[in-house]
């Protein structure tokens, strides 16, 4: 009874009731939109020791500031960085050179200002200090509402370490 | 396709890729092989594939007039107008879904939405409006106002690993600056809303206007969202607006 009750309502549905609306695909993408949305804008302080001359948070700065993940690397990563997260997914790296120029940078782009010479023109000029850069990776926005920069701290995109050894990168000798 | 938009989609491309120089990812060989696509677009044998599609599915550019309560004649013109409010499917909806819809009228199972048939039906139900201006009226009811309201917030809403909106890379500022080697395109200027279905020589494949958006989410880190959503319909009706009377050009051609 039920089974020829619920065929018959859909035989009229398919007959007479014009209502493509259940026939085609229109999936709600807003549970998806709303759990991938960015947190409110935050203020960091640097954590001590943070900016280093140490050649080895040096280096995974600068790969962290020239690679897109682990996925797209060829050769090894440097001591202290993976290619995969705990989970085993791709670790994502920075990108910045997409939108920064610096020293050695291939294929730069240059929608955000070019980093080169960055120690001798922002920090030696005392025009940025280690504060301000730290505070600009890892969240743009407290800088400048509107920024078009990536967000990597609020977002766990890195953690605390990672925001200081790309710092320290941008702030070296080069 | 006609010569006129032959000539002006080869002016565009060509303006495009004129920067030259090695910082920009297409190489001497890409250009020449592109200049030889304009005259070949891979993509036009799938455009005839889905008239054949349209044929046997739909029964062809007159099914779906009858479909579309109207007549042959104004069909291109209606087509140019899409997505759309209509009160059969009460919400806006883009040609895709009308195919669907019709498919199962029909009595056929309709294609998914992501399926390549699919995007080949489309491609060529588009084509029927090639050379009319896109005519999409955002303002035509309040469905079309809250589906252009969706897709401005959509677009502008940042989320996702990085923190990143379509806007970050394709608002006003910073369009003709370069990400990583690719200058940003406008997506009005270059006309996104009358050149998509396009053949994406990259993915070598013909892909639909929201399946580029979901390109853009995936290589921007923010969470795919599936196509045909209202949230996808939206984006289409919001981008598809600012391409409003330029001529539509199908298959479009893309990098
Ligand atoms: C999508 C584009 C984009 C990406 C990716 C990006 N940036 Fe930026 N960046 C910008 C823009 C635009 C500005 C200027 C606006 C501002 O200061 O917010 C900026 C500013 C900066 C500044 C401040 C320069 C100064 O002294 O005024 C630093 C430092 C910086 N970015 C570092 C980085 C690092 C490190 C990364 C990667 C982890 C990165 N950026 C990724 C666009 C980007
Ligand atoms: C991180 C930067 C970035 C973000 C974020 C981004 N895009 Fe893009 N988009 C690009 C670049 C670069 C291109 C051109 C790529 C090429 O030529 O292959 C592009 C191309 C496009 C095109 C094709 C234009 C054409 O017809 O040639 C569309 C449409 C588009 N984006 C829409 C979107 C939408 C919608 C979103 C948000 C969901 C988005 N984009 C987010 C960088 C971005």
């Amino acid at each position: 009874m039920k089974k020829s009750f619920t065929l018959s309502m859909l035989l009229m549905g398919s007959l007479f009731a014009a209502d493509y609306s259940s026939v085609i695909e229109n999936p709600s993408a807003s549970e998806i939109i709303k759990k991938d949305l960015l947190a409110p804008a935050k203020v960091y302080t640097m954590p001590t020791g943070c900016i280093t001359n140490d050649p080895k948070a040096i280096a995974r700065g600068s790969f962290i500031f020239h690679n897109l993940n682990g996925e797209k690397v060829k050769g090894k990563t440097p001591e202290g960085l993976k290619k995969k997260n705990a989970d085993g997914t791709y670790k994502q790296y920075g990108n910045c050179v997409a939108c920064h120029n610096i020293e050695g940078a291939k294929g730069a782009g240059n929608i955000g200002p070019d980093l080169t010479g960055y120690k001798d023109m922002f920090m030696a000029t005392g025009v940025r200090d280690n504060q301000f850069v730290y505070q600009k990776i890892a969240d743009p926005r407290i800088d400048n509402a509107d920024t078009h920069m990536t967000v990597n701290l609020t977002t766990k995109l890195f953690n605390e370490k990672e925001i200081c050894d790309i710092a320290s990168y941008i702030v070296s000798p080069k | 396709m006609k010569t006129g938009i032959k000539i002006a989609l080869s002016i565009a491309l060509l303006s495009s890729l004129s920067f030259g120089g090695e910082q920009f990812a297409m190489s001497d060989a890409d250009r020449a092989m592109y200049a030889e696509m304009l005259d070949n677009n891979p993509a036009d044998i799938m455009v005839e594939s889905g008239s054949e599609l349209l044929e046997e599915y739909c029964g062809g550019d007159a099914g779906l007039a009858k479909f579309l309560n109207v007549s042959e004649k104004d069909l291109p013109a209606y087509i140019a107008g899409f997505p759309r409010y209509l009160e059969e499917f009460k919400m806006v909806v883009g040609i895709d879904q009308v195919l669907q819809a019709l498919m199962h009228k029909n009595s056929h199972k309709p294609f998914a939405l992501k399926d390549g048939k699919m995007f080949d039906m489309v491609a060529y139900t588009k084509s029927i409006a090639n050379d009319v201006a896109i005519n999409i009226d955002v303002n035509a009811n309040k469905h079309m106002k809250e589906a252009y309201a969706l897709g401005q917030k959509t677009f502008d809403t940042k989320r996702g690993g990085r923190g990143l909106a379509c806007l970050s890379c394709h608002s006003p500022d910073v369009i003709g600056s370069v990400l990583r080697t690719q200058p940003l395109p406008d997506l009005g200027a270059q006309n996104a809303g009358g050149t998509w279905p396009a053949y994406r020589m990259t993915k070598s494949s013909l892909r639909t206007l929201q399946r580029r958006f979901q390109g853009c989410m995936k290589n921007a880190l923010l969470d795919v969202i599936p196509l045909g959503s209202p949230e996808m319909v939206a984006l289409e009706v919001y981008v598809t607006d600012k391409s409003k009377g330029q001529a539509i050009a199908i298959p479009g051609l893309k990098r």
